[in-house]
């Protein structure tokens, strides 16, 4: 099931504004990576073109080594889900159809799903031990029960390569540890794990590698302990922070040096 | 745990079962109204021994039963398209004729009543081009404009009003021969032949079998043309696929009984409140639903005394489905999301 994603030097515009400009990254099995940078950056637009919603215009996404533009969308579900925001709703759907979802890529039944398929998809919920909500309806969920749901979907398409954008955004601490702990350990089974985040101490804790991306072009890449500097974060984020790798614990602490707005400076809007 | 699918199985079969009940009650009705009433015995009869009584057997083989199955046919497409349609636009406003295809049909209608010479078969034959022909030209200007599900309801809903304007001129000059084009656009069984039947069954049995196939697919549609690609649906191909023949089946069978409206609309959400989203239960009883919505409402348009004055068969269906989608929608409006 291993298979290597390799971003080679894609290009994006929209209209006459780049978007992403040589990006290139490569990612092997087992191996999880973190993209982070500011809003705006291009993190979305890179997962929407590995996830084949937009085509670059120049450059090529080799996935197993072959470029993804020659899978057709079936073959290509079956090597790279995409755990994308704006999951539409409102349709009053169970749960665990949405999960079911995820299996059309291996169904055979045409109409009913098999008993092959409701197995995948209980073993999705019940890696990320989110049982109890099998049968609840998806529009009813907390946001971090939704994305449980929707990260299981990915892992019902029993792809090599899985891609999350901002998996942990809006969640609270407990989620997002839950999360990433389904990540890690989904790239320990040997997957190939891209992940967008906006949380710095988390993409240094959990991945091996983080890329950086500023203005759609990758300005930093390596290890996180090498990566993350204060140097980084003023340069690329325009924020003062001291950054402390805490050895015993393994943690990166970050520290950012707060702005008081002055007194005068908003009095009109009070 | 349970398998929920199972018990999908279970509820659609259960609910297949009720509506059978209802609408074998209806399509027997059928067959014994009109303006020679007939018992249940009278019409076994006239099946079994067309010669006891030769009279009774004509109407019962040559009218009535062609008549029963059109309708049923009709309302059996129209449910489904509705429901296919629905999903593809995403829309729960949307019916069959939101891609402009019934001012089509009406103005292939009226140009055929309005042209001499031409011979009877030319009023299907003109709706059925007509209505095809706004069809592709609304997917055709959609996907110049390029603005996915919304820019193709926004593309029918021009051409539709366009082909309207011409149909209100050619109403406008044709003056003596506006009467027959409105009973037309009012929607009729009344002249239904089994040649009818035959010609819109062979059109619409392979598009409702394709259709009902793809339910599966076509619910992960629903999530939008992004996310089914990324789930392994050919989503392009399939939308259009979809689009083209649940109105190729909707179209064929308009341009013999004229445009019946809110079948199309309402089926499938009268389906949807009850028993959830699910295309593979949704579609199939939409169509059931729509066949007995259809069948009673040409059992009530029925005048025994002058069959020639008969209601507008559109006009009943919206009479007897209206309050009971209104009733239902206020007992069950939060699931009427799609």
């Amino acid at each position: 099931m291993a298979c290597n994603l390799v971003v080679d030097g894609i290009k994006v515009e929209i209209g006459s504004c780049k978007i992403l400009d040589n990006v290139e990254i490569t990612v092997e099995g087992g191996e999880m990576l973190a993209i982070i940078g500011p809003n705006g950056s291009g993190k979305t637009t890179l997962l929407k073109c590995i996830s084949r919603a937009i085509s670059p215009i120049s450059g090529e996404i080799l996935v197993c080594g072959r470029p993804a533009k020659e899978y057709n969308n079936r073959e290509y579900s079956k090597r790279v889900s995409a755990m994308l925001p704006q999951w539409p709703s409102g349709f009053s759907m169970k749960s665990y159809e949405i999960v079911l979802m995820g299996c059309r890529n291996q169904a055979r039944g045409i109409w009913w799903e098999g008993d092959g398929e409701l197995e995948v998809a209980r073993a999705a919920l019940g890696v990320l031990d989110a049982m109890d909500l099998y049968e609840r309806d998806f529009d009813t969920l907390s946001s971090g029960e939704q994305r449980k749901v929707l990260i299981a979907k990915s892992l019902a398409q029993k792809t090599g390569i899985i891609l999350l954008d901002e998996p942990v955004a809006y969640l609270d601490m407990k989620y997002k540890l839950e999360v990433m702990n389904v990540l890690r350990a989904l790239a320990d089974m040997g997957k190939t794990v891209l992940v967008t985040l906006h949380e710095i101490d988390l993409a240094s804790k959990y991945c091996e590698n983080v890329v950086v991306l500023s203005h759609g072009r990758v300005v930093a890449a390596g290890k996180p302990k090498e990566v993350i500097t204060s140097e980084l974060l003023s340069s690329v984020y325009g924020v003062d922070a001291v950054v402390k790798w805490d050895e015993e614990i393994d943690y990166p602490i970050i520290m950012p040096k707060t702005r008081r707005i002055p007194k005068g400076e908003a009095s009109c809007l009070i | 745990m349970n398998p929920r699918p199972i018990s999908k199985r279970l509820r659609l079969t259960l609910y297949m079962a009720i509506l059978s009940i209802f609408f074998i009650g209806a399509f027997m009705a059928s067959i014994m109204i009109g303006s020679m009433p007939l018992s249940p015995s009278n019409v076994i009869d006239a099946i079994i021994n067309p010669r006891n009584d030769p009279v009774a057997s004509s109407i019962v083989l040559g009218y009535r039963i062609p008549r029963v199955l059109f309708a049923s046919l009709t309302g059996f497409v129209l449910g489904i398209s509705g429901g296919v349609i629905q999903t593809l636009t995403r829309n729960p406003l949307a019916d069959p004729y939101i891609t402009g295809m019934s001012s089509g049909a009406a103005l292939g209608a009226a140009i055929a009543f309005v042209v001499p010479f031409f011979p009877y078969f030319a009023v299907p034959a003109l709706a059925f081009i007509g209505g095809l022909s706004m069809l592709l030209l609304s997917i055709f200007l959609a996907k110049k404009a390029g603005a996915g599900s919304l820019g193709f309801i926004l593309a029918g809903i021009a051409v539709g009003t366009f082909a309207s304007a011409i149909l209100m001129v050619v109403l406008a000059i044709s003056s003596e021969k506006a009467h027959g084009i409105i009973y037309w656009l009012f929607g009729s069984f009344s002249t239904s032949t089994w040649g009818d039947f035959q010609v819109a069954l062979t059109v619409s049995a392979p598009v409702l079998v394709f259709v009902l196939y793809k339910a599966r697919d076509l619910n992960i549609l629903l999530l939008g043309e992004e996310h089914a690609a990324q789930l392994g649906i050919d989503s392009k191909r399939l939308w259009l696929l979809l689009l083209l023949s649940s109105s190729l089946g909707v179209s064929v069978c308009v341009s013999f009984c004229g445009i019946i409206g809110f079948i199309g609309l309402v089926a499938p959400h009268m389906v949807r409140l009850v028993i959830g989203s699910d295309n593979r239960i949704v579609l199939p009883l939409a169509g059931f639903t729509g066949s007995l919505l259809i069948v009673v409402a040409d059992d009530i348009v029925r005048n025994p005394l002058n069959p020639i004055a008969e209601m507008p068969v559109g006009s009943v269906t919206s009479m007897i489905g209206v309050p009971f989608f209104v009733y239902l929608l206020i007992k069950k409006g939060k699931s009427f999301g799609m």
